[in-house]
């Protein structure tokens, strides 16, 4: 608990009247891959947008380096240490790949300079080719690149990836996996969160599964077997596939 | 008013009701004002008389633009160009080729009707804010037009000398009877639409076009038409309103200050339904007439009362009425009374 | 001859139109925030140019100076204490709250100033030209022209090479994406507010210099502006740049053509943009 970089407590998140997550605990420590795997509806994004500041929880929910920060706007997250890639990618159209990257680089986090934009363009060398061209002129691989160049120039030393493979090829899903180990590598938390279950298992040190708003299953990604996420990722009664 | 809808393949009857005892009761209320409204020449005053035509012109004009900004997403600043277009069809048909004044009130409306299919091709390119000041611009075209076309005696205006074949009488009924036309028309009209079948896609439009789209809902060919509706709707009022005043000039049909009127009303009133117009108008009119006086400093106050009511209060007083109670006076809504697990 | 005196006193016009519409560039083009009271703002500040320049005796470049400072503070208030509150994907109550605004600046200056039309006095530099021929060319329209340029490549630059205008650009793209990434828009959009505005303090007192101003001339300036930004194409600094000076040119033309024309002939221009080019003369298809 106390090595835990971020941290979150008993933490709900509602839409208006609707409630979407049901006392969430959840923790990441420095250096760690940890996915967060569900279904569609199962409150993954909103957990990532309740520990961003998107949507408002109370302060003690959420905890970095053990001090109190949910409810904080998304540009004090970034500027404390969170980073992320978010759903879509949502990169900045009408500006080149390089200037997405600047505005990372102009809003880094302080006291950290792990990363410079040569060292995401060694970690994907396509971008440096493409460095003057607008972001809508790229691939749907390149873009989640940029958009994860651009959250790791934000200098994190937590990065929370919102389902980065969506809606990509294998070879170009496997291409940007291959990264992760290097970022961890440099001592950067990971979260990531996924639907594909494989792809999760296989990259991550420990996972925790949602159904519905709440953690059904958390553990070492090693030990849980296939059908315990089964049960945990569709809730009980349903038959493993 | 419940109506039984059977639903073939045997599942049980449902009972939808749309009408509610509030609604009967307005519309008893409005039916009989609609009475003293027409029966006015024989029991009010000149000035009484006047004032309520122009209250009537300020609901019709202000129901047109709620029309269009609330239910089509159409935000227009630019209505003036309509009413004016009308009134001035209006005193050329009457003054100019001899036409029957009260005839020529309905004739008009082919004016307003005509501009707006070209004024939405041009317009419905510009995406929300850049379609409001597209409007404005296409009033003042209109307005430098009438200003230099002689026909209508440029800049100086016009007068409505051939009303002076009536008697002061004679003419109050002929208006009286026009307002209470224009307010079936245009409040009746839109309650009419609303409860038919494009009221569902309207009501739909409003809350969010892009999935009333994907529900095949014609968004634009809907939004045409809702857009050719408020400018005849608004053309009416115009023409009515300067057959009260007999006197016209390209300043005074084309102003701005018939945008700012139907603005104030329908976001004090409330947006997107017939009753916040209505008591939109019942405030504006009291409200000018007791603060009138004070000029500019009363327009500085409706100015502040209207951005403070886009700040805090999007749904103005009738939103604010209908937290407390529930008593539609335009009952829209269609309720499952019983049915289902019957 | 007189064509040709029509097209240079147009790009000259243009010049000053350049003024209003570099700040509306910014806010319609560029933030997509709709300002209805972006005519009365500028008028407003050229009433207290008048004021102070004759309560003071200030000349036109030391009420420039103050000027500049009062109308970027009114802009950053105003982004703070009303837009940013109604910034959204729905446009209606941006445009309301601001319209709202407008009767309210336009009434209170009516009230402040009385309705009479006014200017700044230049000391003489009103009304010094340059003879070319037959053609004569003001010096004050000149400078404003100068000036009118200069903005354009400062904001330019300004958003193309600075960490502001990168904030910016990416706000306006994606907000919430921004915020994501550091970019705190609430405080960005306040200081491009402020710029933007800030802008208007020189086009009031260029105004103010140029001819006349009155309570009442906001709209007018505001339907200028905003038809120079979609004749030159949305989003873009100097094709606003540009399209004020089609604009200037058209009013000029139709001037010499007949004088009841001049304005009428900027908006059929405009017009027929939006017919035949809705993009706008330098957009992006």
């Amino acid at each position: 608990m106390s090595a835990a970089l971020l941290s979150t407590h008993g933490l709900k998140a509602f839409y208006g009247d609707f409630q979407a997550l049901f006392g969430i605990d959840f923790e990441v420590a420095p250096g760690e891959v940890v996915a967060l795997i569900g279904a569609n509806g199962a409150g993954k994004s909103t957990f990532l947008k309740s520990v961003m500041g998107v949507i408002r929880v109370a302060p003690e929910m959420v905890l970095l380096d053990g001090q109190p920060t949910g409810g904080a706007a998304s540009h004090h997250m970034v500027a404390k240490g969170v980073g992320i890639v978010p759903e879509g990618r949502r990169l900045f159209t009408g500006m080149s790949v390089e200037d997405n990257l600047r505005v990372a680089i102009d809003h880094s986090a302080g006291g950290n300079d792990t990363w410079s934009l040569g060292r995401v363009y060694e970690l994907f060398p396509i971008l440096e080719e493409k460095r003057r061209d607008l972001v809508q002129s790229l691939s749907g691989g390149q873009q989640q690149m940029v958009s994860i160049g651009r959250a790791l120039l934000n200098q994190p030393r937590v990065l929370l990836c919102d389902e980065i493979s969506l809606g990509l090829a294998p070879k170009v899903i496997n291409e940007i996996y291959a990264a992760i180990p290097s970022i961890s590598a440099a001592g950067t938390a990971i979260v990531l969160v996924e639907q594909d279950v494989g792809l999760a298992k296989k990259a991550s040190d420990r996972l925790y599964c949602m159904l519905e708003g709440k953690v059904t299953l958390t553990g070492k990604s090693a030990d849980i077997s296939r059908e315990d996420i089964s049960a945990a990722y569709f809730g009980a009664g349903h038959a493993v596939a | 008013m419940t109506m039984s809808i059977n639903i073939p393949g045997g599942l049980p009857r449902a009972r939808v009701r749309s009408q509610t005892v509030s609604g009967i009761v307005a519309m008893i209320i409005g039916i009989g004002l609609l009475a003293a409204l027409v029966a006015m020449p024989w029991w009010a005053g000149q000035g009484t008389i006047r004032s309520v035509v122009e209250l009537c012109c300020y609901i019709a004009i202000a129901q047109m633009w709620n029309l269009l900004a609330g239910y089509g997403g159409l935000v227009s600043v630019g209505q003036q160009a309509f009413s004016g277009v009308a009134a001035y069809m209006m005193f050329a048909l009457a003054q100019n080729m001899g036409v029957n004044p009260f005839v020529a009130v309905p004739l008009c409306l082919i004016a307003p009707a005509i501009l707006a299919v070209p004024t939405y091709a041009l317009l419905h390119r510009l995406d929300g804010p850049y379609f409001a000041i597209g409007t404005w611009v296409v009033a003042e075209v209109v307005r430098l037009l009438t200003t230099n076309f002689s026909y209508v005696n440029a800049g100086a205006g016009m007068s409505l000398r051939v009303m002076t074949q009536y008697s002061a009488h004679e003419r109050a009924i002929g208006v009286t009877i026009l307002c209470a036309l224009m307010l079936l028309v245009t409040v009746g009209g839109t309650y009419w639409l609303l409860r038919s079948r494009y009221g569902l896609a309207l009501t739909a439009m409003r809350d969010n076009p892009v999935s009333a789209a994907s529900q095949g809902v014609n968004v634009s060919r809907l939004r045409f038409l809702l857009f050719v509706a408020g400018a005849v709707g608004t053309g009416l009022a115009g023409a009515i309103y300067f057959m009260a005043q007999l006197r016209i000039t390209p300043d005074s049909a084309y102003g701005p200050q018939w945008a700012t009127v139907a603005i104030f009303i329908v976001m004090i009133g409330g947006i997107g339904s017939i009753e916040g117009v209505l008591i939109g108008s019942f405030i504006y009119f009291f409200a000018d007439r007791w603060f009138g006086e004070y000029g500019a400093t009363y327009l500085v106050v409706l100015g502040v009362l209207t951005l403070l009511v886009a700040l805090f209060a999007r749904g103005g007083v009738w939103s604010l009425v209908n937290k407390l109670v529930d008593a539609p006076w335009f009952p829209t809504r269609r309720v499952l009374v019983s049915g289902g697990g019957q | 001859m007189q064509w040709l005196d029509g097209f240079i006193q147009g790009i000259l016009l243009g010049g000053l139109y350049a003024q209003y519409a570099l700040g509306m560039a910014l806010m319609f083009g560029v933030m997509r925030i709709v300002n209805i009271s972006h005519g009365d703002l500028m008028i407003l500040l050229a009433l207290i140019g008048v004021s102070l320049s004759v309560s003071f005796g200030l000349g036109p470049f030391v009420l420039l100076l103050v000027l500049v400072p009062i109308a970027a503070a009114i802009g950053y208030v105003l982004q703070r204490g009303i837009l940013n509150r109604v910034v959204s994907q729905d446009p209606l109550p941006s445009i309301i709250a601001t319209f709202g605004l407008s009767i309210a600046l336009q009434n209170a200056m009516q009230q402040i100033w009385s309705a009479d039309t006014r200017s700044i006095p230049g000391g003489g530099i009103e009304q010094a030209s340059w003879q070319i021929g037959t053609i004569f060319i003001g010096v004050l329209p000149v400078i404003v022209l100068i000036v009118a340029t200069a903005l354009t490549g400062g904001i330019d630059a300004l958003l193309r090479f600075t960490k502001f205008g990168r904030a910016l650009r990416a706000s306006a793209a994606d907000v919430e994406a921004a915020a994501l990434t550091g970019v705190n828009p609430q405080a960005v959009y306040a200081w491009a507010t402020a710029l933007a505005v800030g802008i208007l303090g020189f086009a009031a007192v260029f105004q103010g210099l140029r001819s006349t101003v009155a309570p009442s001339d906001g709209p007018a300036q505001l339907i200028y502006a905003f038809e120079a930004v979609i004749i030159g194409g949305m989003g873009s600094i100097w094709g606003a740049f540009l399209g004020s000076m089609v604009l200037g040119v058209s009013q000029a033309i139709g001037f010499r053509i007949n004088p009841g024309f001049g304005i009428l002939a900027g908006h059929l221009v405009f017009l027929a943009v939006l017919a035949f080019r809705p993009q706008g003369i330098f957009g992006r298809s």
